[in-house]
């Protein structure tokens, strides 16, 4: 790694101060919250930051809090105690089950929420150090190169996939993301968070430089609401999704009253499909209802060369999460 | 207090546990059958030898605890520190350390806690952990300065004032660590799973320590302790006592099946490994632990091209930084790695060495392949050197480059060699290795039926846990290298013929290492690189590589191409085997590339063309049965299938077909193949789990079965053992093994305990460092046990007649005795056997492959230590499933830098990834060997691909002709 300075924010205003002190004087800046990833990038150079500003001694940020019609849970809570807590298992299984989906406990450990969704892809091009899109550079090495893990969606000029498992199931959820910069607060639906690569190809999210994910707002689940987080790893455990699915239905009865669907894997953002949730919604999801929402989230699809698998994969992911959801008691 | 305990160990002098004896009046004679190498005069010696281990760093730690420490490098007032306030394993201490320091370098280079390892230095191993406020975390992936207001605990903190923990007794019982590498993070993994749940099932011991790897593959065993009870049946324990424990404390049964053998007194009995306490508190020393005093660090700068022209190296900006105090390039450092490029990738022998052509050197020029060693620096401390890497300006001329064997040999391709690309032979020919028997024309021509197949596999890299490491220091002319070889002995000549100095001037010590699985037991060119450095710098040096280089830079199995023509009768008979390959060696020969298998049948005519060719990728090498994991699933999938065309079941197929006398003319010392499947067909319920309908599951959920059987080399050879014994009734058995995880420094003094009639509390073992221990074959082959166990025999049996001539010693005087038997088989071929039955379930709509089932039957002859055999052939089917389904080392075509780089990439198996592999020994006595004993090591790797694709294609219906069967190979064959 290349030589830097830690610095310790107290609160969120001296972490976004800290930060834009460092680059007003020309120094590059990271933020920490749990550091793992931001260390991988350091260690490889891909990442070289002079000032690190560690989130980790700020107080409170790891908190669920009830209110505003929903519960806003801080940017700092770790992937473990988010995955293990008791109401959101309860009341938002998805986000539970996609938490506890990631890594390993050792990373879940340190890993925050917000570190989660912020994560830096992980193409094998990016973390080899190619001087790719994401890296500053001018072209996508995956087009023409080994594609097997990238975008069959909303891909160029760059095809990675977004890395993040607990995206998809805050889009689903219809969460609100609360961003803190040096002019204030801002807040902005979760699914607008993220942004495909023809609009910023060589950034996953709309943060702004010195701008940090504080946190999310989750609203209140709807009565008869029930979700599921369903991932497909490349190993038995610790591999990113190859394609995920975050399926989220109010259900009324047997009928589906209202529906999300927002895959994993197969985007270079939470990929979310109107379509199926419009087939699913006034529906009494059959098995023949969950195969046509298997084939209508694949319908635009355009793998590249060697991704081709994931269309059957996603369209068998997506019929079997559905009919599964639907009926479970 | 244990903290304590170790900083004095750190601040103090640490000697490495040799027993120490006097030589004044020692009672020795000088044999003709005393290896080379090693007399009295050697034994005087090293009575003074001692490994000196200190303190080399500014200290870093408020006053109390190291005051006085050797301070050799002045903390850089230009890096930025942090004060911070950590209790560490109980004590609050004040720290003062460097920004960039990560928690694991704080404890392991400047607390001296090295029971933390480093494994990949990206959170993607586990080797690291530790627990920072109670909860499992990665040490590598945390700043120091992050810890400030935390509680951390170590390995080293675990044990308690009165003895080990109950779960280091359970990992040492069950014999969770083999080469030890991975345990301290697997142990802190389940402590804190402990803490909360202190009766865990299996899945919650899974699901705890997933995030800790093994590459031995011993999942099962740390789930063992972790759970505390075995995970297989006990399977004939009533009818064979020798598998109830005995001698040993282990819980763990291991199934044994054999009225034939005689009963000994210590052999035969599971045994806990004799270092295990050192293995599961953090004690045991590996390389990347030892610190010498002003010791430096050293980083070789690697070519990031696939193959190019140095035009020039501008290494001054470097040379000048503060800081930095050697810098090696092919300008200055012309040694060639004789090890590193063999004609004909024979091993061992000096003379092929000498006249192969096609060199390669410690710094090449041209470079061949992205990893390639451009050139090295050392430096005060590793941020120096790496930044120093940057530093060096190399203007490289690009050439083309050729990554695919057939493409290689195309006539327009690229010459990576002037010779060209095929690989030359042992007469520096470029000739394939060509094997005939009969006339495979007129057997194909005469068969009634004839299939035709193509078969590829992947790089696989050794992956092993410990990344490759050197530190090495001059005293005047002599060097000391430390190193994890499996080969004290061939790669101390290694070391000592690349340098130009003799033998004996180069000691080479290896007390732990982490893992080994091939090209071992030889130098490697970290060792030159880190010798030259020293010599350079007039300082010990320490080299270490990334993961990232250990995968590029090392070596791993060469990918293959297998293209294979099978002539039978109508019922079934071979009549032929025609195999024509190719195998993808990386630009240097270090290895045969030889693919194994055909000789597994009986048949009359067989004919193999094996080409090895030269490629633009890493270099291919020695891994875990060198030509037969990739072999056995060529052919035993060509077997299958032909099997299936003809409607037969392949279990029958098999016991039609198989080997019965070896190379179709030599009969075996004795055979147990069939044994070995029946056996296990029977355990396994073969006949209730294999479709004859193949793919013929209902659901996307599909079950299959998939069997494989071997025989594999147990030859027998030459190595050396010295036994001594003192006043006090203690034997020290000096033997130049290390123990790469196979437990042979256990199974050296379970069979010395048996051969001189004693208990094993009597025996003590030196091993791993060429100044103590005589010549030994080195744990390659699978031959350690067989041949040093052969040497230690012989040496016990001379022993004991001293002792009856002479009668025990007294007072200061000691017996000694040694031996090098060279025993041999006439006449025969020695061999153990083995089959494999897995079942998996392979999800068809989600392309998902598991195994869910695996019998493991093998007759290794006697088995000497029945928990760690069993371990090894567990750990090699592990090892097995990820090359059947993961593992392979991608490259991009576009620019031929690879890819799957590091154990999150290349998908190396996890817990989840392995369940309970049952293993069966079968014990028979052939007379020879130790006891009886035959090979264990390499045997349980070979079986595993072949048997799990079998599976697969029994389950889908599809025949999986390419490894490893991923996820889009699933879906694209039944797409």
């Amino acid at each position: 790694m290349k030589t830097f300075t830690n610095v310790n924010a107290r609160d969120l205003r001296q972490a976004v101060a800290r930060s834009a002190d460092a680059r007003q004087s020309g120094q590059a800046a990271s933020f920490a919250g749990g550091g793992s990833d931001l260390l991988a990038l350091m260690k490889e150079r891909i990442v070289r930051p002079d000032v690190i500003v560690s989130l980790k001694p700020i107080k409170g940020l790891d908190q669920l809090t009830p209110g505003g019609g929903g519960i806003t849970i801080g940017g700092l809570i770790t992937l473990d105690a988010l995955s293990r807590d008791a109401r959101i298992h309860r009341q938002y299984a998805v986000l539970a089950e996609a938490a506890a989906s990631v890594a390993t406990p050792q990373i879940r450990n340190v890993g925050t929420l917000a570190g989660n969704l912020c994560q830096r892809p992980w193409c094998w091009y990016y973390r080899n150090g190619f001087p790719c899109l994401k890296a500053g550079g001018s072209q996508c090495f995956s087009v023409s190169g080994e594609n097997q893990f990238h975008a069959i969606f909303g891909g160029g000029p760059s095809y990675i996939v977004h890395p993040s498992d607990t995206a998809p199931a805050l889009v689903a959820l219809d969460a609100t993301f609360r961003i803190v910069g040096p002019s204030g607060e801002r807040e902005v639906p979760a699914a607008d968070f993220f942004v495909l690569p023809r609009q910023n190809a060589a950034a996953e999210n709309v943060l702004a430089n010195d701008e940090l994910l504080a946190s999310v707002h989750v609203p209140t689940a709807a009565g008869g609401m029930r979700s599921m987080y369903e991932k497909v790893l490349d190993r038995e455990a610790w591999t990113h999704a190859v394609v995920s699915a975050a399926v989220v239905l109010r259900m009324d009865g047997q009928t589906c009253r209202d529906a999300r669907v927002v895959l994993g894997g197969v985007a270079p953002i939470p990929w979310r499909l109107p379509e199926v949730e419009r087939l699913l919604t006034g529906q009494r999801i059959t098995e023949e209802v969950a195969a046509r929402a298997g084939e209508l989230a694949v319908a635009g699809a355009r793998p590249l060369a060697k991704n081709g698998y994931k269309v059957p994969l996603t369209n068998a992911l997506v019929r079997r999460t559905v009919l599964e959801l639907a009926r479970r008691a | 207090m244990k903290n304590r305990l170790s900083l004095r160990v750190y601040n103090g002098t640490f000697r490495y546990r040799f027993p120490h004896f006097a030589g004044d009046t020692m009672s020795t004679r000088r044999r003709s059958t005393d290896p080379p190498g090693l007399s009295r005069r050697d034994f005087l010696e090293t009575t003074a030898a001692t490994v000196v281990v200190a303190a080399a760093a500014a200290p870093a730690i408020d006053g109390q605890a190291l005051a006085g420490a050797p301070t050799l490098v002045q903390p850089d007032p230009a890096v930025p520190r942090s004060a911070i306030r950590v209790t560490l394993n109980g004590t609050a201490r004040r720290l003062d350390v460097e920004d960039r320091w990560t928690l694991a370098e704080l404890l392991r280079d400047h607390l001296g806690l090295t029971g933390t390892k480093i494994g990949c230095d990206r959170g993607e191993c586990g080797a690291c952990t530790v627990l920072m406020d109670g909860k499992p975390v990665y040490s590598c992936s945390q700043l120091a300065a992050w810890a400030d207001g935390c509680s951390i605990e170590t390995v080293e903190g675990v044990a308690k004032k009165d003895g080990l923990e109950a779960l280091q007794r359970a990992f040492v019982a069950h014999d969770g660590p083999q080469c030890g590498f991975c345990t301290s993070g697997q142990l802190m993994s389940a402590l804190a799973l402990h803490r909360v749940n202190a009766r865990p099932t299996v899945e919650d011991a899974r699901a705890a320590m997933v995030g800790n790897l093994c590459r031995c593959g011993n999942y099962n065993r740390y789930v063992e302790a972790t759970v505390g009870h075995s995970l297989s049946p006990s399977r004939d324990a009533a009818a064979n006592p020798r598998s109830l424990g005995g001698g040993g404390q282990s819980a763990s049964p291991v199934a044994t099946a054999s009225a034939a053998l005689s009963l000994l007194h210590t052999v035969g009995h599971p045994t806990p490994k004799i270092d295990g306490v050192e293995r599961v508190t953090g004690q045991a020393t590996y390389t990347g632990d030892v610190k010498l005093p002003g010791m430096l660090y050293a980083r070789v700068l690697r070519s990031p091209h696939a193959h190019a022209r140095i035009r020039s190296i501008d290494v001054s900006k470097a040379r000048a930084m503060p800081g930095v105090k050697a810098v090696l390039t092919r300008e200055n450092c012309e040694v060639v790695w004789g090890a590193g490029a063999i004609a004909g990738g024979q091993q061992y022998n000096d003379d092929i060495k000498r006249i192969t052509k096609q060199r390669r050197y410690a710094f090449n020029n041209p470079v061949r392949f992205v990893g390639d060693p451009v050139a090295a620096v050392a430096a005060v401390n590793r941020h120096v050197a790496e930044e120093a890497l940057l530093q060096i300006l190399v203007d490289y001329e690009v050439l083309p480059f050729v990554l695919e064997p057939e493409e290689a040999l195309a006539p327009n391709a690229v010459k990576i060699w002037p010779e060209g690309n095929l690989a030359l032979n042992v007469r520096n020919e470029a000739q394939p290795n060509v094997q005939t028997r009969g006339n495979v024309g007129n057997g194909l021509a005469a068969a009634e039926r004839t299939f035709e197949d193509r078969f590829t596999t992947a790089f696989e890299h050794n992956a092993q846990m410990e990344p490759r490491v050197a530190v090495a220091t001059w005293e005047g002319e002599k060097l000391t290298v430390y190193t994890p070889t499996g080969g004290i002995a061939n790669c101390r000549h290694d070391i000592a013929r690349d340098l130009g100095l003799p033998d004996d001037r180069v000691r080479v010590v290896c007390q732990y290492m982490g893992g080994n699985f091939g090209n071992k037991n030889q130098n490697q060119d970290a060792d030159l690189i880190a010798a030259m450095l020293a010599k350079e710098a007039g300082a010990p040096v320490k080299l270490e590589l990334s993961r990232k280089e250990d995968f590029i830079g090392m070596h791993g199995r060469w990918p293959t191409i297998q293209y294979y023509t099978v002539g039978t009768t109508s019922a079934g008979t071979l009549q032929a085997i025609q195999l024509r390959a190719y195998s993808g060696m990386g630009p240097y020969r270090k290895n045969t590339g030889n693919i194994g298998g055909i000789d597994l049948y009986q048949c009359p005519n067989i004919e193999t063309v094996v080409t090895p060719v030269y490629t633009n990728k890493t270099v291919s090498g020695n891994l875990r049965g060198p030509e037969y994991p990739q072999g056995f699933y060529g052919i035993q999938s060509m077997m299958d299938d032909v099997a299936s065309k003809l409607k037969m079941d392949p279990v029958e197929f098999i016991l039609k077909n198989m080997t019965r006398l070896a190379r179709n003319e030599v009969p075996y010392t004795n055979y147990t193949l069939e044994e070995c499947i029946r056996r296990g067909a029977e355990i396994f319920e073969w006949k209730k789990r294999w479709r004859q309908d193949p793919g013929s599951g209902r659901g996307p959920v599909k079950r299959g079965a998939g069997v494989s059987f071997m025989a594999f080399r147990s030859e027998l050879g030459r190595s050396s053992a010295v036994i001594r014994l003192d006043a006090s009734g203690q034997y020290t058995v000096f033997v130049g093994v290390t123990d790469v995880g196979g437990g042979a420094k256990t199974t050296m003094a379970l069979i010395a305990a048996e051969a001189l009639g004693v208990p094993l509390s009597q025996v003590t073992v030196v091993w791993g460092d060429t100044d103590r221990c005589p010549y030994s074959v080195g744990e390659s082959g699978s031959r350690t046990t067989i041949m040093t166990g052969d040497a230690v025999i012989e040496a016990a049996r001379d022993l004991r007649k001293q002792i009856a001539e002479k009668g025990p010693p007294k007072g200061a005087e000691m017996l000694v005795a040694s031996a090098t038997p060279t025993p041999r088989v006439e006449g025969k071929v020695r061999s153990a056997f083995g089959a494999h039955f897995v079942e998996v379930e392979v999800d068809v709509e989600l392309g998902r492959a598991r195994v869910v089932k695996y019998v493991a039957v093998h007759d290794s002859g006697r088995i000497i230590n029945p928990l760690a055999a069993a371990s090894q052939i567990k750990g090699g089917a592990a090892m097995g499933i990820g090359m059947a389904l993961h593992e392979d080392l991608r490259y991009d075509r576009q620019t031929g830098r690879p890819l799957t780089t590091g154990f999150y990439y290349d998908r190396i198996p996890t817990h989840r990834d392995v369940p309970d592999i049952e293993v069966v020994f079968i014990e028979s006595d052939d007379g020879l060997g130790p006891y009886g004993a035959k090979s264990v090591g390499e045997s349980g790797k070979a079986l595993s691909p072949a048997a799990i694709a079998n599976a697969v294609s029994n389950a889908i219906g599809r025949r999986m002709k390419d490894l490893p069967i991923t996820r889009d190979r699933i879906l694209g064959a039944l797409a």
